[in-house]
């Protein structure tokens, strides 16, 4: 049941961002007369486009489903069904995430089959990388960066109960950690790896998978805070 | 199985040096309707909270239905109905699609009670809550509530904002589903009038401390207003003179425990007592819980709390 309840508080927004996923590369298509400018950047505008959206999605999707209970002052109703919080708070962050799932598979596709269209190939074979040929490797960094954003600023808006604040303390937090990075790499010689960057000399698939797991710690976090919370 | 719905022992909350709630015994039996009196800030709210788990106790302890409010949260929802002093709910749904969000969470939730209470409260089932009039928001969470098939309800100021007509269908229907169903129902208001009205058992709190707990018909039966005339009339309180209004050689005395000894008493020393007169729940409550300086200082937490408890 609160499955369908928060699908039902994110479905609008969802239609909106299936369509912001669904339409830039075919108007970017119809825009370029016809396809010209396609077939000379595609790849990249698609490649941006995806980077685009998908991290304004995660942002989007984490401020309005985190735990509206807490804003909406309607916590005393939820946390008195007989379910535990922790319930409540994964079940509000899977339907985000399907849903950002979701908006990125169908931008990956409309974006493949717009290139396909017009007969140009998305992806390099591997090989040393042309300027309108993208690596699959920044399509998987763009998601992981998405997910770890989208987990980071849910759990923040679940913890600050507000969405909002939760997105500012979210950019906040990850704006920090870029800075801080850049200054110890200028001052110290030491590079501390930001999402989705390699983690120390960790396989890059290993590095991946750590970047997801600190993602899931933090709704973790969040859980543990929302069952001790006092409403 | 206890015959207590909710019993607390020592209960206590504090909020740094503010004690919101201090060594509260509640007993509440299985099957009544019980009033929980108290002005605002007395320390209700904070009481059914910490009852339902959505406050942690400084504290004591406190079991529902048998179980301990600590560790049987989910448990104690599954068969206790709570309406809440904000009566806020999602504002984008319709109490039908409310009524389609809470079934899924109760077993023993019940479609002949919605189908009932819609149709006697009237209420409007395809509107988005926030368009409901409050009366219509708070008769949506009686809805739920009654719908659950719950064996305790827990109601905080549920007819507070509600005008009178609509404050008076609430609680006929409340008491009546209550009757019909043999559930416990536990309900804080400081509307005197509408707990004198329902409730079988009533208990007065003020500043977080319980000051009274007893059946209704004791406690009426248990207070006395005498007012007597003469000189020299004793205007200490006690244990059994809660509190005493001098008015020249006239004094009222607020007695509870053999009034009528007191009264005899007083005529022994040459008083005349002019009444001896029972009371009604709001002289006794505003008696209790007023802040000049007799009654306070007759203390009556202490000695009133369990004295005429009859559970």
């Amino acid at each position: 049941m609160y499955l369908w309840k928060c699908w039902r508080d994110t479905r609008w927004f969802f239609v909106v961002f299936l369509a912001i996923a669904a339409l830039p590369m075919p108007m970017a298509a119809f825009a370029s007369h016809f396809g010209t400018v396609i077939r000379d950047a595609g790849p990249m505008a698609f490649q941006n486009t995806f980077m685009m959206v998908v991290t304004a999605v995660a942002y989007a999707l984490a401020t309005i489903c985190a735990i509206q209970e807490f804003t909406d002052k309607t916590a005393h109703f939820l946390f008195t069904k007989p379910r535990s919080r922790g319930y409540f708070v994964w079940t509000s962050w899977i339907v985000g995430f399907t849903e950002l799932l979701i908006v990125a598979a169908v931008n990956l596709f409309v974006g493949w089959r717009v290139l396909a269209h017009y007969g140009v190939s998305a992806f390099s074979d591997g090989g040393p990388q042309s300027w309108n040929l993208v690596s699959p490797q920044s399509f998987i960094e763009a998601a992981i960066y998405a997910c770890f954003a989208y987990a980071l600023t849910f759990a923040l808006a679940a913890i600050l109960r507000s969405g909002l604040k939760g997105l500012g303390a979210s950019l906040g937090l990850l704006a920090g950690m870029v800075g801080a990075s850049v200054a110890l790499q200028m001052r110290w010689k030491i590079h501390l790896p930001v999402p989705p960057q390699q983690i120390g000399h960790l396989p890059l698939a290993l590095s991946e998978c750590a970047w997801v797991m600190l993602a899931l710690l933090f709704v973790l976090a969040a859980q543990l805070v929302v069952e001790r919370a006092e409403t | 199985m206890t015959r207590l719905a909710i019993s607390t022992e020592r209960l206590t909350k504090a909020y740094g040096h503010i004690n919101a709630v201090q060594q509260l015994n509640l007993h509440v039996p299985r099957g009544a309707i019980y009033g929980f009196l108290g002005r605002n800030g007395a320390g209700k709210t904070t009481t059914i909270k910490m009852l339902l788990g959505l406050v942690r106790p400084t504290s004591g302890s406190a079991r529902v239905l048998g179980m301990d409010t600590s560790t049987d949260r989910i448990a104690i929802f599954q068969r206790t109905a709570f309406v809440s002093e904000k009566k806020t709910l999602y504002p984008l749904l319709t109490p039908k699609e409310l009524v389609h969000f809470s079934r899924g969470f109760y077993p023993t939730w019940d479609d002949a009670a919605v189908e009932k209470y819609s149709q006697l409260l009237e209420i409007p089932m395809t509107q988005r809550f926030d368009k409901l009039s409050n009366g219509n928001q708070t008769k949506v969470f009686l809805l739920l509530a009654l719908a659950q098939g719950a064996d305790l309800l827990i109601l905080d100021e549920p007819t507070t904002a509600l005008d009178p007509l609509t404050a008076d269908e609430f609680l006929r229907v409340l008491a009546d589903s209550a009757i019909e169903r043999g559930c416990t129902v536990f309900f804080s208001s400081h509307q005197i009038e509408e707990v004198e009205r329902i409730a079988e058992f009533v208990c007065v709190m003020d500043r977080g401390r319980l000051l009274l707990e007893s059946r209704l018909d004791d406690i009426k039966g248990e207070f006395r207003l005498i007012i007597a005339v003469g000189n020299s009339l004793p205007r200490q309180t006690s244990s059994q003179v809660l509190s005493v209004v001098a008015d020249g050689d006239c004094c009222r005395y607020f007695v509870t425990q053999d009034a009528e000894g007191f009264a005899a008493e007083l005529a022994r020393e040459g008083a005349t007592v002019t009444q001896v007169a029972s009371l009604g729940l709001r002289e006794i409550f505003l008696h209790l819980v007023r802040k000049e300086p007799p009654c306070i200082s007759g203390n009556a937490g202490a000695t009133l709390v369990g004295s005429s408890s009859s559970f």
